[in-house]
């Protein structure tokens, strides 16, 4: 009997492991492979003419970092302000589509099912246009001469032109508006799924309605709330179109300096480290998640879930 | 009556999906009194869901004033009322702790933190929590998030406790159990509940009064044995226990007391005449377990005008009684519950048999069941 259920078992094993055996083997190789190299890169010294040497070099980071030999490399605070104004950008992007999607999101869980679909669909309209091609629309809405400026000026309210282009509200406005559907979902997830007799219990124990929503609501929806914002934040930090089609030269952000790295100084190692950098940042922010969200699921019947483990 | 909640013709209706329009409440009027138990009972869509919804504050009226110890409540968002529900689903905040779920409406209240521990911990060993505090609402047994829900919505005193259908969601015996906690509870406290439930015997078992309500209309609001022994109308008499409801027309009144005839001819005397007088059409109401078995002297001047005769259609043994369907000419199928006590015997079925109707098992609704 045991038997027979130790073969069945093991059966079930080998065809989980035949069907995750192509995905792992591929993101080992194309993913895990070159981040190593990444790694290792920014740890060697800069080639000529482009290219690496194989000897150990940390100047690399004492360049962004503070620590330099004059000989070599020089350290320069700009490396370290362009990663926390890329920081201040999309943390701001991040806190605009919040504001943006929470209320439209709740707002999308009250509607009849047909809408909610019709609404979702819309939100992931804009995936079927290359980024390029809207990224230039914005150009045109921005600029000087543009219709966002037009508009202003016939309605008398300014005027000259108001310089938006190149500026770092272009280049929020533009994150957000890439970024909103990556927003948009986990929020509308969690806020969907929660019970609206909760909310009526709040009001019922005598809670008014900011109470109601920073006991209530506002916990709830947490785990959306960050599952949305990192997912934001993590490829705004490291953006590089957004900034270059509506920075400009103006505003650098950490992705435009990697790539300068890479293509034009043809300086790896630096790139590399660099590009060390941001995946620091969004370590930090995902073990952070990661903390809550395993908080969350300990706090709802994480009982259950160990006895399940341990079963 | 000065009570505790006092509704004054409260009307609402809703939009139904389909078009055309719901009337959940039809000028319903109540009052309850001061520490009184009180049920809203009747079938799924009868309105009484949403009269205690327009209680709590979360259903405005159409028309109708709700007045809570004498002040008219129609302004107050749900918040500011004295008043505090148990939901059918608890609806317990899943993010918070045992204690920080009963310490709610005090915390929002802004309540000292030592009076809080203090009155939390006190309610908790009321509804047998002690010690409970620091659980996780999703490790808790349905009893028990069911006891959390009382003792949070208990906790800030309020001046009546609202219950929606919150033992639906339990097993029979556990049911039962907290059917007497409740009671017991509410005599403790002294506070005025109002239950809702579509269980008429969970109805009778705990109510003060029952209001039976029907689309959107009070049928009948009276104490339980009442409302079982003298139902208004044919819909509270079918909806409250067992009946046989027989059409029947008055022959003859002498004071307090009348003759009707059934449709097959035959003649109950000494019904209670229930203000009808001769000529009227009437429902005889005869509860299955109050016919009793012939005792085989039928005809007999004593017995003549209390019996009913049949065949018997269907006969099985249930425990504590017989139950029997007499199919009789001219009439529906009679049901009766005999005792099964010593000497008593089972009837076979096609018997012929009668079954003795006491003076005082009928009870005379008036018209053809319909109510007015």
């Amino acid at each position: 009997m045991s038997r027979g259920h130790n073969t069945l078992e093991n059966r079930r094993k080998l065809t989980l492991f035949g069907l995750l055996l192509p995905p792992s083997v591929f993101l080992a190789v194309f993913f895990l492979g070159p981040l190593a190299i990444m790694i290792v890169y920014s740890w060697l010294t800069p080639g000529l003419y482009g290219g690496v040497e194989w000897k150990f070099f940390h100047l690399n980071y004492g360049r962004i970092l503070g620590w330099a030999d004059t000989k070599y490399e020089r350290f320069d605070p700009v490396y370290i302000e362009i990663f926390l104004r890329s920081v201040k950008l999309a943390a701001t992007t991040v806190l605009l589509s919040l504001i943006l999607c929470y209320p439209v999101a709740f707002w999308v869980s009250r509607m009849s099912d047909r809408m909610k679909n019709l609404v979702i669909f819309l939100i992931t309209l804009p995936f079927f246009i290359s980024l390029i091609v809207r990224l230039f629309a914005w150009v045109l809405i921005l600029r000087p001469t543009g219709f966002f400026n037009q508009a202003l000026m016939g309605l008398g309210l300014i005027d000259q032109p108001l310089e938006i282009i190149f500026t770092g509200t272009a280049v929020v406005i533009g994150m957000v508006y890439v970024f909103v559907p990556f927003m948009f979902l986990p929020l509308y997830a969690s806020i969907e799924k929660l019970d609206h007799s909760l909310i009526e219990a709040s009001q019922d124990l005598g809670a008014n309605r900011l109470q109601t929503f920073f006991r209530v609501i506002l916990p709830m929806t947490l785990p959306g709330i960050v599952g949305g914002s990192i997912i934001v934040f993590i490829p705004s930090l490291g953006n590089f179109i957004v900034p270059s089609l509506l920075g400009g030269a103006k505003v650098v952000m950490i992705g435009n300096l990697i790539e300068q790295q890479f293509l034009s100084a043809r300086n790896w190692p630096f790139g590399a480290a660099l590009g060390m950098m941001v995946m620091a940042a969004v370590l930090v922010l995902l073990l952070y998640y990661i903390r809550i969200v395993t908080r969350e699921e300990r706090r709802s019947g994480g009982s259950k879930v160990a006895e399940e483990v341990a079963a | 009556m000065q009570g505790i909640l006092r509704i004054e013709s409260a009307s609402k209706s809703f939009q139904a999906p389909e078009g055309g329009v719901i009337r959940a409440l039809d000028n319903v009027s109540l009052t309850v009194a001061h520490n009184e138990f009180l049920t809203l009972l009747g079938p799924s869509g009868c309105g009484k869901t949403t009269l205690l919804r327009a209680v709590s504050g979360f259903e405005d009226l159409d028309g109708g004033e709700i007045y809570i110890d004498g002040q008219p409540v129609s302004d107050q968002p749900a918040h500011k009322r004295p008043v505090n529900t148990v939901f059918q689903r608890y609806a317990l905040f899943p993010h918070l702790s045992v204690q920080r779920n009963v310490a709610y409406s005090l915390e929002v209240r802004g309540v000292a933190k030592a009076e809080i521990r203090q009155r939390v911990g006190s309610m908790l060993e009321l509804v047998g929590l002690a010690g409970m505090g620091a659980r996780k609402i999703g490790q808790l047994s349905g009893g028990q998030q069911q006891r959390v829900a009382l003792a949070r919505s208990l906790v800030a005193r309020p001046k009546i406790l609202l219950l929606d259908e919150p033992l639906s969601a339990l097993d029979k015996n556990l049911r039962h159990k907290m059917q007497q906690e409740l009671k017991t509870l509410q005599h403790e406290l002294g506070i005025s509940f109002i239950f809702v439930t579509h269980d008429q015997e969970e109805a009778l078992v705990m109510s003060d009064r029952i209001a039976v309500l029907n689309g959107g209309n009070i049928q009948q609001l009276d104490a339980p044995e009442e409302l079982y022994r003298r139902p208004a109308n044919e819909f509270v008499a079918r909806f409250i226990g067992e009946s046989n409801l027989l059409d029947a027309t008055v022959v003859s009144v002498a004071g307090a007391r009348c003759d009707v005839v059934l449709t097959d001819g035959t003649v109950i005397r000494d019904c209670p005449v229930n203000g009808l007088k001769r000529g009227d059409p009437a429902k005889v109401l005869i509860r299955p377990e109050n016919l009793l078995a012939d005792l085989g002297q039928s005809g007999s001047g004593e017995r003549a005008g209390h019996e009913i005769s049949g065949t018997v259609s269907e006969s099985f043994f249930a425990g504590t009684d017989y139950r029997l369907v007499l199919s009789c000419q001219g009439l529906p199928p009679v049901r009766a519950s005999l005792r099964a006590g010593p000497g008593t015997s089972h009837h076979t079925i096609g018997e012929q048999t009668s079954l003795f109707v006491p003076h005082d098992a009928v009870h005379l609704i008036p018209g053809n069941g319909v109510p007015a």
